[in-house]
């Protein structure tokens, strides 16, 4: 038997289908005489009005089964949000940054790395990874959400005073200076490394090269990286610490000496940049002797002001 | 700061406070056995207002909690299903009744005092 295609039919349709199979038939029933004895008791002109205005009134069958089915209309409840958030906030913070990372690195390694590429891969890796936590994040707490309604006693999520944050500090002065020298830092290491594993720059017949002295790797450029890997290491500990203390200071102008006198030796020296790239860059042109004293003094004065800022910032601690 | 009329404030709060007491209305109603829609009305004429998408998921919750029984009523024209309290249910109801006063009288108590 098939039901006669009424507004009636239709929404008691809707309604039921959203709730336990075991409850079906009856619920339809109910819901059947209950209609139409509301529709009965109405005034309306026809029995046809009557019925549409009944079910506007008794309103969205989504609504009305979660109600029957005793069921949130929420996707993750009050219960759960604040463990939900916490946890977002965690993988936002710390395994998406590190994940996109990886992919980078990978896709360095892989060959193709343009700077452009390479800003591309990242992106893709926070929309796709970062989706991909969130809606797994999402999708699971929804689950156990609806799991908990049958089992009351998860409780592992229960929420601490141990939980709380410490007392948020004054703002940290130097703390963004700080941070930008870790990234100037790690992006000159990355830069360096990156135009030494990919060798950019193409030659007319080709072939790619180098824009640094692949000579150096034997000598010069190892104080050099290692000296921004130590000052970037300082800067860290800096953040830390959230001031310099004089040892830090010293360390860092040790660190920043190892690097800073190399560097401007080999401009000196006119060492650091690849010949073959030198000669296809500047083709007849040569480039004169003060560019490169004038480089090797920039270097040493901006080395001797970085290091005479972080004594000045000691001082005043 | 979203600011609604005084009206529409108290017409709100009111709603909650009004939340709890039909399930002790529904209880105290239904000595007598009585189907969806006639507990509805006489519900509303008692001045409980309430809706009918409320009312009615609210009856099988309370039977599935054992405090009422239904059974179908196939003898009319239309069968109905009819709703009675439970022994539990009347138990419930006085238990909810004394409630009832006690925060009555706590009130009173607490507006007198103030005004």
């Amino acid at each position: 038997m098939t039901a006669p295609n009424t507004l009636t039919e239709r929404y008691v349709q809707e309604v039921v289908r959203r709730i336990p199979a075991d409850q079906r038939t009856d619920v339809a029933d109910e819901l059947r005489a209950t209609i139409a004895d509301t529709a009965e008791a109405r005034e309306d002109e026809t029995p046809e009005a009557a019925e549409r205005a009944v079910i506007t009134e008794m309103g969205d069958p989504i609504r009305l089964a979660a109600k029957y089915a005793d069921r949130p209309l929420a996707l993750i409840g009050p219960d759960l949000y604040p463990a939900y958030i916490r946890l977002l906030v965690v993988l936002m913070s710390t395994v998406l940054p590190i994940a996109v990372l990886a992919v980078v690195v990978i896709d360095a390694l892989d060959g193709d790395n343009s700077v452009g590429s390479l800003i591309g891969a990242a992106i893709g890796g926070v929309l796709t990874i970062g989706g991909q936590m969130f809606a797994w994040l999402t999708v699971i707490f929804a689950l156990i959400d609806r799991m908990r309604r049958t089992d009351a006693a998860a409780k592992s999520l229960v929420w601490t005073p141990d939980m709380l944050p410490a007392l948020r500090r004054a703002p940290d002065k130097g703390g963004l200076a700080a941070y930008a020298s870790v990234v100037w830092y790690a992006s000159l290491i990355a830069a360096i490394v990156w135009q030494h594993a990919a060798a950019p720059y193409r030659l007319d017949d080709g072939s790619q090269v180098e824009v640094l002295n692949p000579a150096l790797w034997s000598n010069w450029i190892w104080p050099i990286i290692g000296g921004l890997a130590v000052m970037a290491a300082l800067e860290i500990v800096r953040i830390v610490r959230r001031g310099w203390t004089l040892a830090l200071v010293i360390a860092y102008t040790v660190a920043d000496l190892v690097f800073a006198l190399p560097l401007a030796w080999i401009f000196y020296d006119r060492q650091i940049l690849n010949p073959e790239f030198l000669a296809d860059f500047n083709g007849e042109w040569t480039t004169p002797a003060a560019f490169y004293s004038g480089a090797a003094i920039v270097v040493i004065a901006v080395s001797v002001t970085e290091a005479y800022k972080r004594f000045r910032m000691l001082s005043k601690v | 700061m979203l600011f609604v009329g005084t009206e529409e404030t108290i017409l709100n709060l009111a709603q909650e406070l009004r939340r709890g007491t039909v399930v002790l209305a529904c209880l105290a109603l239904l000595d007598e056995p009585q189907y969806g829609y006639a507990l509805l009305e006489t519900l509303n004429d008692a001045g409980i207002t309430v809706d009918g998408n409320t009312l009615y998921p609210l009856l099988r919750r309370l039977e599935k909690q054992g405090l009422l029984i239904s059974e179908w009523n196939t003898e009319e024209s239309r069968p109905r299903k009819f709703y009675r309290a439970s022994d539990e249910g009347s138990r419930v109801r006085d238990g909810l009744t004394r409630e009832w006063h006690d925060l009555a009288a706590s009130i009173a108590r607490l507006t007198t005092e103030t005004t």
